[in-house]
């Protein structure tokens, strides 16, 4: 009983206050052992993590993000898209029934691959995906909070390419060989410049804290240094293989590349890890260039205020880069790395003679 | 560059020899021992029909590529020859059925040379529609295929989207979306009325309208001419050594359209332009196509305009003016003079050759000689391969638009 006291005096001392729901909390917090659950539910670590911009959102990011790709394409190319699944919506939880559908199917394992890694690293690839957002913070809700949040997201982010190309060599497929080796090509192409960006944010603001960097953003990033959002953008791109840089899962070249061997829910977990990859991104971005969780207040959501900005941005920013897939055609791998290591790390590299010039003595 | 070789002993693998390669085994060896190996293409592949590409390569650089066709072989010329002549007009169609009025054509003009017949000018004009209607399909559905090849989906959409309006126009004219052996000798099948060629002359138009939007998205596009340009060059020597024909040829910058050198039906009457271009890259051999497409709309339009009044089928073969309901009382029985009989037609993708070779005796064909397009420049397709990356296969095949079941036949 005292540990759940104390439990409950943690959480009450960390908890959201959001006018809007306070009259439905006020009595559950009065019942004994559901309060436990409100208070934990509304706890700010728990709540930054679990909920907003944590796990739920990102699941129905992912839903939202897979539908609305599917029917922006859809709308440019004359055709109508997902609509059968559920009609009301649009279609619009076609992704729920295609993961539902990977659920209930066989995952094969094919008798060449390493079975241990095989089935182990789709599961171990989330590990990167995830913890970044321990540390993402949106106003006062925020997991784990720590003055090193930036550099933080863009160590694990590079973490994630050696899990798939780990995924390529675990399949034992010469079409997954070929694809891991474009992933592990592509990985020194955008990866260098992406930190080059980071970095030349990090000394526009002064510190590689995120509540630094929205503070000081009273015009947003984009506008102080455009340089280093164009190099985002694009290596954004490149890091979750989109067109024009679907090059590792190139489908009529290699027939999508590591994840070729794998069927069922270990296919499903693999196809998400790169929309995962895009949430993750899309949020760093809006902290870094488009002033994070800032934005007009409204009294009634108290603290969800912070979390909702940033998650609207982020969703404004995926659904702009999604339209690049009915855009452009694929480039070869040589084109890509050659656009990576010419004027994508020479714009980078201006990026930060920006950052470094405007920051200069303790940053803007 | 410097070469970096690691002598390591590479032994070919087992399954080249269970796969009935169509090559040697000392030449899988050979390639093994030179540090190169074999990369099988197909006969399963995303592209149109089926067939094998065994592509010998050098880390990523492609050295040699040996074709492998015949996989949709379907006999077409033995087959012709146990049929009557107007039952093999819904087959020579059946090679490639987005071209079925210039395979049509062609046959039927072989016949209409043996029998001396003369053809009324409104079918002249009709078979000219037809065939260009035809052409753009063709021109259409392989851009499509290119763009699939380069990953760019809304690029294979709108060609297919375009290509409704030609499968409708066809089917107001013929009463079939593809294959609708509407050419018989002598004439048409049937009259079309003012009304429908009306409705063609407006849905040029808007072909036209969708053809720039096309062209905004896909053909501009900088990373679709990333991909094709200066890729799987022929130069004007080459590709008439290799035998390259048709837009591929004009493309390489060669000026002969058999349309123009020996006109038959209306071209001679209308007025248009042989597309040219110097490069002989993939990105002018689409380029060509593409403005092969605003030619033919141009050909088109100017048949509806001009064409004149009066029948559709030749007083040889029927008195009236409708062959329907007698048509196999006039056309089953027809039996060719003896002697050998050739006609070149320009169709979709080049020049096919028809020739029928007749005993004089008999209401078969004694032997019928199809030779399509797309036989004719195999050789220079997979020779323009070499010297590409092995990611290059995809934009050079989608760029000659190679359609297996028409080479095959």
């Amino acid at each position: 009983m005292e540990m759940l006291d104390a439990l409950m005096q943690i959480f009450k001392s960390n908890m959201l206050e959001i006018p809007a729901i306070q009259p439905i909390v006020d009595p559950l917090m009065q019942i004994p052992w559901l309060n436990l659950l409100v208070a934990l539910l509304l706890w700010r670590p728990f709540f930054a993590i679990v909920v907003m911009p944590g796990l739920l959102v990102l699941m129905i990011c992912l839903l939202y993000i897979i539908w609305f790709e599917r029917k922006l394409t859809a709308r440019i190319q004359w055709r109508v898209g997902p609509l059968e699944v559920f009609r009301p919506l649009r279609g619009a939880i076609q992704a729920l029934a295609d993961g539902l559908r990977y659920f209930f199917q066989e995952s094969i394992v094919h008798k060449e691959a390493h079975r241990p890694y095989f089935v182990q690293l789709p599961i171990l690839a989330f590990i990167p995906v995830l913890l970044p957002i321990a540390f993402i913070p949106a106003g006062n809700v925020v997991g784990i909070k720590t003055p090193y949040a930036i550099p933080l997201i863009v160590a694990f982010l590079s973490l994630i390419p050696i899990t798939v190309v780990a995924i390529g060599w675990a399949s034992n497929s010469r079409f997954a060989f070929i694809g891991s080796v474009r992933e592990a090509l592509m990985y020194v192409a955008y990866e260098i410049p992406f930190i080059i960006a980071v970095i030349s944010m990090i000394y526009l603001y002064g510190s590689a804290d995120p509540y630094v960097a929205v503070e000081k953003q009273s015009i947003p990033g984009a506008l102080l240094n455009p340089v280093a959002f164009l190099v985002f953008i694009i290596s954004m791109l490149m890091a979750t293989s989109r067109l024009p840089f679907e090059i590792p899962e190139a489908d009529q070249e290699i027939a999508f590349g590591p994840f070729v061997e794998y069927s069922g829910m270990l296919f499903g977990l693999v196809m998400v890890l790169a929309y995962e990859k895009l949430y993750i991104m899309s949020l760093l971005f809006t902290i870094l260039f488009l002033g994070g969780w800032s934005g007009p207040q409204l009294a009634i959501l108290g603290d969800l205020n912070a979390p909702l900005w940033l998650v609207i941005k982020t969703l404004i920013v995926i659904s702009v880069l999604v339209i690049v897939r009915s855009m452009y055609a694929r480039f070869r791998i040589d084109q890509a790395l050659r656009i990576g290591f010419s004027w994508l790390l020479a714009f980078a590299i201006i990026a930060l003679a920006i950052g470094v010039v405007l920051g200069y003595e303790g940053g803007i | 560059m410097r070469e970096v070789a690691i002598d390591v002993p590479v032994e070919p693998p087992k399954e080249l020899e269970s796969l009935f390669l169509p090559v040697p085994k000392e030449y899988v060896e050979e390639a093994y021992k030179k540090d190169e190996f074999l990369v099988l293409v197909g006969p399963q592949h995303s592209g149109s029909g089926h067939m094998r590409l065994i592509v010998r390569v050098k880390g990523d650089v492609i050295q040699e590529v040996i074709p492998d066709p015949g996989y949709v072989h379907r006999a077409i010329e033995k087959l012709a020859e146990n049929r009557l002549y107007i039952q093999n007009i819904p087959l020579v169609e059946r090679p490639a059925i987005m071209d079925s009025a210039n395979l049509n054509l062609g046959y039927v003009r072989a016949i209409e040379d043996a029998m001396e017949i003369e053809v009324p000018d409104r079918a002249k004009y009709l078979r000219t529609i037809l065939a260009e209607l035809c052409r753009i399909g063709t021109h259409l559905y392989d851009a499509a295929i290119l763009s699939v090849f380069l990953g760019h989906t809304t690029g294979f959409m709108y060609p297919f989207g375009i290509r409704e309006l030609i499968c409708e126009a066809l089917v107001k004219m013929t009463g079939a979306r593809f294959t609708s052996s509407f050419i018989i000798p002598g004439g048409v099948r049937r009259d079309v009325e003012k009304e429908t060629l009306a409705w063609i002359y407006s849905a040029t138009f808007a072909i036209e309208r969708r053809l720039k939007s096309f062209e905004r998205i896909f053909i501009k596009n900088p990373t679709v001419i990333a991909r094709l340009k200066e890729v799987g060059v022929l130069s004007k020597k080459e590709a008439i050594e290799f035998g390259v024909v048709g837009p591929f040829l004009r493309a390489s910058g060669v000026e002969y359209d058999a349309r123009k050198v020996e006109p038959y039906e209306a071209y001679d009457r209308v007025d248009w332009d042989i597309v040219v271009a110097d490069e002989g890259d993939s990105y002018s051999r689409l380029l060509v196509r593409a403005n092969e497409i605003g030619q033919s709309l141009k050909i088109i339009r100017q048949c509806i305009t001009d064409i004149p009044e009066g029948k559709v089928i030749s007083d040889q073969i029927c008195e009236g003016n409708d062959i329907r309901g007698e048509f196999f009382d006039k056309l089953a029985d027809i039996v060719l003079p003896t002697g050998e009989y050739t006609t070149i037609t320009e169709a979709g993708r080049g020049s096919v050759i028809f020739t029928i070779v007749s005993d004089g005796e008999s209401n078969v064909p004694y032997r019928l000689r199809i030779v399509t397009p797309g036989w004719l420049y195999l050789r220079g397709f997979v020779e323009s391969l070499k010297g590409e990356r092995l990611a290059d296969l995809q934009a050079i095949y989608g760029s000659f638009g190679y359609f297996p079941p028409e080479a095959d036949r």
